[in-house]
């Protein structure tokens, strides 16, 4: 008896030592192509950041925002990025409060991009400011009554969630980093150090780590449903064609879920491919993600019927314009394309079996994330370019807007942020739960609490 | 490299928009003979220049430059310049009447006052075609039913002989600025007056109070000098302190609604105890580790 037991432990160990080896991979092993990736964005970052010094010294004239589209390419990009982040809720959240168990090895994922996009569009809200000096402005005159102030607000609250749920549940796993991770660098070892906040997987700790872990996945959902309902009330509390609507808050929500999961399963792809994890994140996790896609795509194509036909039925003289110029005027090419090419044909095609596949998946959800852009872009100027008030003498280009070389550099730039952020992430910490994935192999917590002491 | 692409086409279309500029400049504007032989038969007297200066002032000065010297709000032809006052008085009275390009017509100017124009432009680069400028003395009086004001214009020596024939301006003082009453000009009579009605439709202060000014400017015999009388003549100015002092969403930071400030920060309070909870629950996971090692 005593045999069969230490037998079955020492299997247990193996395993464990399996994953273990597996998951501390992108720590360990430092690839060729890795180096060339950091510094191709980090090439990406100093053209953006020299583009807005530029932006700086000149103001933001070197931008084609003018007076009438004084919103362009960064507010798209703003809203882009706060949409993209919501996924850290819809995983790591509303998914758990459900008891769904496939995304245990996806949650991190999740986590790590709502963290890097809220530091991305937080980055470029201050880009958008002609005078970034004054930013201070609005903590001390800021008035509560601005949907403004409630996005500065909701927005920080959301990163500092985010980084909690992000970090919290990692504990255990940094604990065995801080054991295992002995041939790191003095500041990585200090650094696992302190943020084990010295764990030793006590069923105390567990239970202290458990009840916080819950206090934030209860805590996310109506934040994160705020921060992309209140970037939608900066929009939809306004007057404008195109913008004056009772649905903004769930339409924005909707597209958020869509453009986060795609952006899941982007990730999922390259750490899948990148480190041979192809055990941990299965064809099975592609699967559901794109069922799930789908499914936050229906939501979203039920809601752009609403946003766009109502009007369309209605054709109001000014929100009949900014119909005509959406559906058959300057920007129809986009529109129909961000319609049917980044929502319709996805959801059409992930209804099949074989376009759930990894590779299938990839390419749809690389379409479903360019559309989600050209969308935010579509929100922001066409309306724009739609002022209530006729307007006078104003010089011919002041009445249309293309992105100029800065801005759409920079904006390229703030990409590059986000991926870095993700990418150094990579680099120290485990982009798969070790501690959650060993317990879900069956693996006993007493063999993982001594493994990490 | 696309950048400076980018900023090589800039420098090209710069130049393609100046060079058609200079191009509209110095194609020559030419003037008939006859028109160019135009005499002009008001001679240059201070009136008629300080008529002509009221003018340049008012439409000439916005493009042409307080100076003439063309460095407007936008580059144009330097009245000053030896080139244009060599042209005749004509040329110079067509070409005003007429306009060109981005020079206006001032048609609609009567003919005496585009004469007084060109007189003008003559005394600009020769002041000494007109004496100089001497102080006189400007007092207000006020007279009721109809609300009036009389300016009285008199020589500033112990003499105290009254000016004819002398332009007073008259205006309100409002907020930002000085709203004009009476005429374009309004010249004294022989015995150094002139008399403005004021409207009763103006609004004043919260007690109806108006501050009448009275001006001599842009007289060339004379230095500028102003007086004013404050009256209670205005409408009163109706102020809604009930509805805009309130705490209202369009209110002042200061005047946020109380529904607004409960709310706003009971959410923001539940939110951030809850962060704390969860930081202050990270402390005891340390302090639960640390009796285990013990």
């Amino acid at each position: 008896m005593r045999e069969v037991y230490r037998k079955e432990e020492q299997e247990q160990r193996l395993q464990l030592e399996q994953i273990v080896t597996d998951l501390t991979l992108p720590i360990n092993k430092t690839y060729p192509s890795f180096k060339i990736w950091v510094g191709f964005l980090l090439l990406l970052i100093a053209v953006g950041v020299a583009m807005y010094v530029q932006q700086l010294i000149y103001g933001l004239s070197v931008t084609d925002m003018r007076d009438i589209a004084s919103w362009g390419l960064y507010i798209s990009d703003f809203v882009f990025l706060i949409a993209v982040s919501l996924v850290g809720s819809l995983i790591t959240a509303i998914l758990k409060l459900s008891n769904v168990k496939w995304t245990t090895p996806l949650t991190r994922i999740a986590e790590v991009i709502a963290v890097a996009a809220v530091v991305g569009a937080l980055t470029i809200i201050v880009v958008d400011m002609g005078r970034p000096d004054r930013l201070w402005h609005i903590f001390v005159y800021g008035r509560i009554q601005s949907p403004i102030v409630w996005d500065i607000i909701v927005v920080n609250t959301y990163l500092v969630i985010s980084l909690l749920l992000l970090y919290l549940p990692m504990i255990p796993d940094i604990a065995l980093l801080r054991q295992r991770m002995n041939n790191k660098p003095k500041w990585q070892q200090k650094t696992y150090q302190i943020l084990s906040m010295g764990w030793q997987g006590t069923d105390e700790q567990f239970k202290i780590l458990e009840r916080s872990i819950n206090v934030l996945i209860v805590l996310i959902v109506p934040v994160a449903l705020a921060i992309h309902t209140v970037t939608s009330w900066l929009f939809a509390t306004t007057l404008r064609p195109g913008w004056d609507s009772t649905i903004f808050g769930p339409y924005f929500v909707s597209g958020a879920f869509m453009v986060g999961a795609a952006a899941v399963i982007l990730l999922m792809f390259i750490v899948r491919i990148r480190y041979n994890y192809a055990k941990y994140i299965t064809d099975y996790h592609f699967d559901m993600m794109a069922k799930l896609l789908v499914l936050t795509s229906l939501v979203y194509l039920y809601f752009n019927i609403n946003e766009y036909l109502v009007p369309a039925y209605k054709m109001k003289t000014l929100d009949g314009e900014h119909i005509n110029g959406l559906f058959f005027g300057h920007f129809s090419s986009m529109f129909w394309f961000v319609q049917i090419a980044g929502m319709v044909i996805p959801i059409f095609l992930m209804i099949f079996k074989p376009f759930r596949k990894p590779k299938a998946v990839l390419v749809i959800s690389i379409f479903v994330i360019i559309g989600a852009f050209l969308k935010r872009f579509l929100i922001v100027t066409p309306t724009m370019l739609h002022p209530f008030l006729p307007v006078q003498n104003y010089p011919e280009s002041y009445h249309h807007y293309t992105p100029t070389i800065p801005e759409s550099l920079i904006v390229v730039g703030s990409f590059a942020g986000v991926a870095l952020v993700i990418t150094l992430f990579l680099k120290v910490f485990p982009i798969i739960p070790i501690w959650e994935t060993a317990h879900e192999k069956g693996i006993s917590n007493g063999i993982i609490k001594n493994s990490c002491k | 490299m696309q950048m400076r692409a980018s900023i090589n086409i800039l420098i090209i279309l710069v130049c393609i928009v100046f060079s058609s500029e200079i191009v509209a400049q110095t194609s020559p504007w030419l003037v008939s003979e006859s028109d160019a032989a135009k005499i002009n038969s008001f001679p240059v007297t201070p009136k008629n220049v300080a008529v002509g200066k009221n003018i340049f002032a008012q439409s000439c000065v916005s493009c042409h430059g307080s100076k003439a010297d063309g460095n407007g709000l936008m580059k144009s032809t330097s009245l000053i310049s030896a080139v244009f006052q060599k042209q005749t008085d004509g040329a110079i009275f067509y070409k005003l009447s007429i306009g060109k390009g981005q020079m206006p017509s001032f048609k609609s100017l009567k003919e005496e006052d585009r004469w007084a124009l060109v007189n003008y432009l003559r005394v600009l680069v020769n002041p000494t075609m007109v004496p100089a400028a001497v102080d006189v003395k400007l007092d207000i009086t006020t007279s009721e039913s109809p609300n009036s004001v009389t300016a009285f214009v008199t020589a500033s020596d112990s003499t105290k002989t009254p000016i004819a024939d002398i332009d007073v301006h008259f205006y309100v003082k409002r907020d930002f600025g000085m709203m004009r009453i009476g005429h374009a000009s309004n010249p004294t009579s022989a015995d150094g007056k002139v008399t403005v009605v004021v409207p009763d439709d103006i609004i004043g202060n919260s007690e109806g109070n108006l501050t009448i000014v009275t001006k001599i400017e842009n007289n060339f015999l004379y230095n500028d000098v102003e007086s004013s009388v404050t009256k209670q003549w205005g409408k009163q100015l109706a102020t809604y302190d009930e509805q805009f002092n309130q705490r209202e969403l369009w209110g002042a930071q200061d005047k946020a609604p109380i529904w607004l400030l409960l709310l706003a920060n009971a959410i923001i309070l539940g939110v951030w105890s809850a962060i704390f909870y969860v930081i202050f629950s990270l402390a005891k996971l340390k302090k639960a580790g640390k009796i285990f090692t013990k």
